[in-house]
C-alpha cells in the first residue's frame, strides 16, 4: 500500500490530503488535520467563568460562536437566561464574524477555484493576481472583512476572541456614535454584498456544476427554529428530505448522535447510509427560505442542479452574508440597544450537564459540560461542524479522486480533490480542537 | 524594492492571521510587498529566501521544529506574531501537550506580542516592517496608561479572590471605580505590557495578561507578583492563572 501525502493550501488551519493508494489504484482519500490541540482536556478543572474566554482561543474565525456556545452552556448550568438586550447583542455579534468568516472563505479561498472549473480564468495562483482580477471586487471584499471586523470590535471588545459574552449576558456599554458607525457601516455593507452576489450571478449561473460535486447521498443536519431562519436558537433537526425528518431537543442529543469514546470524531446513531450534512447549504434546505424578497430573487436564478451541488455552498455563503447585514440593521434599530446592559446574576448551579447550541459560520456548534458533585467541570464534549461534515467530505473526495486517478496523473488529483475540499470550507482550527 | 514576506501557522488557531487579514492595511500590504509563501491564501508550498517571516502559532510537534528551522535558515529576520508564537500561549493550559514558544528553537528577531495582537500593534508593526525598520513595543506596564490607575493606591497586602467580577459588580471606566486588585480581584496589568489601549479594561473587566510581560519570564514574573497578595484557597492551586498564556520561566526557555 502507498501512501500519499499533501498539505492543504488555502484552507483555515493546517491539514493534510492523504490518498491510499493498492495496486495503483486509488482506494482511500481523506482530510487529516495534522494536529489535535485537545481543549476538551484542558477545560477539566476550569473555572466556569474562564471557559468561555479559553474556548474563544479553539478558532480565529469562529471565536464568537466559540465563546456564545460556551456561555450557553454555562446559563443552562445555572438555569438562567439573558436578556433580550444580550441575546440581540450577541446576534449582532455572531453577525459580525460570520461576514469576515464567509468573505474571506469565498474570496481567498473559493473564488479562484471557481473561476478555474468553469474555465473562466485558469491562471490566477497566487493572491496578487486574485486581488488585480477585478479590483472593484476586490475592494468590495476588503470592505465586508472591515464591516465584519468592526462590528467584532464595538459589540466584542475586540477584533476577535471577544471580551464582552459573559455567561449572564453581553457587557454593552454604548456609545451613541459606536451605534450609530455601525449601522453606517452596514447600510454600505448592503451595497457592496449586493455586487458581490450579482458578479457571482454573471459569471456563473449560465454553467452547470460539476456532477462530481452533487450532494446526492446527504442529510441535513442543523437548528430548526419555526419562526424562519435562525442561527441563536432552537431545536435540532436531521432532514432525509422535506416529509422524513426527526425534531429533537438539544437535551435529548445524545439519542441521535454523540462524541467518539477517544473524543476523535461525532457518531450519528442512524441506519442509512447517507451522510451528514451541516452549515449553509443544510440551514438553507431547513430553513427553506430566508424570509427576505431579494434573496428569493437571487436564489431564482438558479436551478435544480445548483442547488444539489456542493459548490451552492459558495453562493449561499453570500446570501446568508446578505441575510446577516439586513437582520443586523433591523436589530439596530432597536430601542433595546440603546440602553446600558444589564446582566443576569449567577446565583447557584442548578444541573450538573450544561448544553449550549448555535450554528456557528459553518453549522452546528455544542459545548457539552459536566459537573461533578464537587461542582468542577469534569466532562466536556465539543461538537464541531468540520467534524460532523467530516465523513461525507471524505466519502466525496475519495470518489472524487478514484474517478479523476483513471485519467490523470496523481498530481492533478491532488490538486483536484483540494478544490472539493476547499468547496466544504472545513475549519480545521475548530476540528483539530 | 517590494520585500519579500512569509507567513505561516505552527499549532494555532489561526486567530493572528485572521487578525492581520482584518487589517485596515492589509490591502495596502499585499500591495506594497512581495508574499513568497502564506498557506492561507496562496497554493505555493515551497519555502524560499525572504526578506521576513512571520509565524503565528506554538511549536507542539516534533515535525514543526525542522519546518521552523527550514523558515530561518530562509528568512533574513524571523518574528514571532502573537502569543503563541512568543511564550506558548493557550496550550500551556494542557497537561499533556507541548507548547513551546519559537524562540525555544530558532533565533528571533523580534515579537508582535497579544492574544490577538491588538490592531493598532499590529497595523503600526507590520506597516514598519513593509519599510523595513525595526518594530517597537512598549517598555511600561499596563498600568501605566490605565484609566483606573489614578484611584490605584494599593494598600498591600490585599487579599485576592476572584479572576472576575461578579455580573452585578461590572462597572466601566469613568464611573468612578477603583483598581480591581483593590476589589479583590486579580488584574495582570501590573506584570503586562503596555499596548491593547486596555481594551479588557475599557469592558470592565481586569487584564488577562496577553499580551506578556515586558522582562524575560511569563511564569515567574506571574509568581512573582502574585507572592504579593494573599491569594484566596480557591486560587491558589488554580492552572488557569499560572499557565495561561506561557510555561516560561526565564526568557525563551522552559
Amino acid at each position: 500500500m502507498d501512501k500519499v501525502v499533501e498539505a492543504c493550501t488555502r484552507v483555515e488551519g493546517c491539514g493534510n490530503l492523504i490518498i491510499y493508494l493498492k495496486n495503483d489504484e486509488i482506494y482511500q482519500t481523506e482530510l487529516n488535520f495534522s494536529v489535535f490541540r485537545g481543549f476538551e482536556n484542558i477545560l477539566v478543572g476550569k473555572k466556569l467563568l474562564d471557559i468561555p474566554k479559553i474556548v474563544s482561543r479553539i478558532c480565529g474565525l469562529c471565536h464568537a460562536s466559540q465563546t456564545i456556545a460556551s456561555c450557553k452552556a454555562i446559563e443552562n448550568l445555572y438555569g438562567i437566561e439573558p436578556s433580550q438586550q444580550s441575546i440581540l447583542l450577541r446576534r449582532l455579534l455572531l453577525s459580525g464574524e460570520l461576514i469576515k468568516s464567509h468573505i474571506m472563505h469565498y474570496f481567498f479561498q473559493s473564488f479562484p477555484d471557481l473561476l478555474r472549473i468553469f474555465e473562466i480564468n485558469p491562471l490566477i495562483k497566487d493572491p496578487y493576481n486574485l486581488i488585480n482580477y477585478n479590483p472593484h471586487l476586490t475592494t468590495n471584499v476588503f470592505n465586508l472583512i472591515k464591516i465584519g471586523s468592526e462590528i467584532n470590535k464595538l459589540i466584542g471588545g475586540r477584533a476577535l476572541h471577544p471580551i464582552t459574552p459573559i455567561p449572564g449576558g453581553l457587557i454593552f456599554n454604548p456609545t451613541g456614535k459606536s451605534l450609530i458607525s455601525i449601522e453606517k457601516y452596514l447600510k454600505k455593507g448592503i451595497y457592496y454584498i449586493e455586487t458581490i452576489i450579482e458578479n457571482f450571478i454573471d459569471l456563473f449561473s449560465a454553467f452547470d456544476p460539476p456532477t462530481e460535486f452533487n450532494l446526492s447521498n446527504s442529510i441535513y443536519f442543523g437548528l430548526k427554529n419555526n419562526m424562519g431562519f435562525d442561527r441563536y436558537e432552537g431545536d435540532l433537526r436531521i432532514e432525509q428530505n422535506d416529509t422524513t425528518y426527526d425534531d429533537f431537543q438539544v437535551k435529548n442529543y445524545s439519542k441521535y448522535f454523540d462524541k467518539d469514546p477517544n473524543l476523535y470524531g461525532i457518531v450519528f446513531k442512524s441506519n442509512s447510509k447517507k451522510k451528514i450534512l451541516t452549515g449553509p447549504i443544510a440551514r438553507y434546505k431547513l430553513a427553506q427560505n430566508y424570509g427576505i424578497d431579494k434573496i428569493s430573487e437571487y436564489l431564482s436564478n438558479f436551478g435544480k442542479k445548483w442547488k444539489s451541488n456542493l459548490l451552492f455552498l459558495n453562493f449561499l455563503q453570500l446570501i446568508e452574508i446578505y441575510y446577516e447585514i439586513q437582520k443586523s440593521v433591523e436589530i439596530l434599530d432597536t430601542t433595546l440597544l440603546k440602553s446600558k446592559t444589564k446582566l443576569k446574576q449567577l446565583n447557584s448551579i442548578k444541573k450538573s450537564n450544561g448544553i449550549g447550541v448555535i450554528e456557528a459560520p459553518r453549522g452546528i456548534l455544542m459545548h457539552h459540560y459536566h459537573l461533578n458533585k464537587a461542582k468542577i467541570v469534569d466532562q466536556v464534549k465539543l461538537f464541531i461542524a468540520t467534524e460532523i461534515n467530516l465523513p461525507i467530505l471524505n466519502k466525496m473526495i475519495t470518489e472524487y479522486a478514484k474517478k479523476l486517478y483513471e485519467k490523470e496523473d496523481i498530481d492533478s488529483v491532488k490538486e483536484k480533490v483540494q478544490i472539493m475540499i476547499r468547496a466544504f470550507d472545513p475549519c480545521i482550527s475548530c476540528a483539530s480542537h | 524594492m517590494k520585500l519579500k514576506f512569509l507567513i505561516t501557522s505552527l499549532t494555532s488557531c489561526t486567530g493572528c492571521i485572521s487578525a492581520l487579514m482584518s487589517l485596515d492595511v492589509f490591502p495596502q500590504f499585499l500591495e506594497r510587498t512581495k508574499i513568497e509563501y502564506f498557506p492561507f491564501i496562496s497554493d505555493n508550498l515551497e519555502i524560499k529566501e525572504c526578506d521576513i517571516a512571520l509565524v503565528e502559532g506554538c511549536v507542539s510537534e516534533k515535525n514543526q521544529i525542522e519546518y521552523l528551522q527550514e523558515i530561518r535558515k530562509n528568512a533574513k529576520k524571523l518574528y514571532a506574531l502573537g502569543t503563541c508564537s512568543a511564550f506558548g500561549g493557550i496550550l500551556s493550559l494542557s497537561n499533556n501537550k507541548d507548547s513551546h514558544p519559537i524562540s525555544k528553537f530558532v533565533d528571533v528577531d523580534g515579537i508582535i506580542p497579544g492574544c490577538p495582537p491588538p490592531s493598532i500593534l499590529l497595523g503600526n508593526c507590520l506597516l514598519r516592517l513593509v519599510e523595513n525598520k525595526e518594530i517597537k513595543l512598549s517598555l511600561k506596564n499596563m498600568c501605566s496608561t490605565c484609566p483606573l490607575n489614578n484611584l490605584a493606591k494599593l494598600d498591600l497586602p490585599l487579599t485576592i479572590d476572584k479572576i472576575v467580577p461578579r455580573n452585578d459588580e461590572i462597572r466601566f471606566p469613568g464611573e468612578n471605580v477603583s483598581c480591581f486588585l483593590n476589589n479583590g480581584i486579580l488584574c495582570l496589568g501590573p506584570i503586562t505590557r503596555d499596548g491593547c489601549d486596555h481594551l479588557c479594561i475599557h469592558q470592565g473587566l481586569p487584564c488577562e495578561g496577553c499580551l506578556g510581560p515586558v522582562s524575560k519570564g511569563f511564569t515567574s514574573n506571574l509568581i512573582n507578583f502574585l507572592s504579593l497578595f494573599n491569594l484566596s484557597k480557591n486560587l491558589r492551586n488554580y492552572r488557569g492563572i499560572y499557565y495561561r498564556f506561557s510555561k516560561l520561566f526565564a526568557g525563551g526557555k522552559d
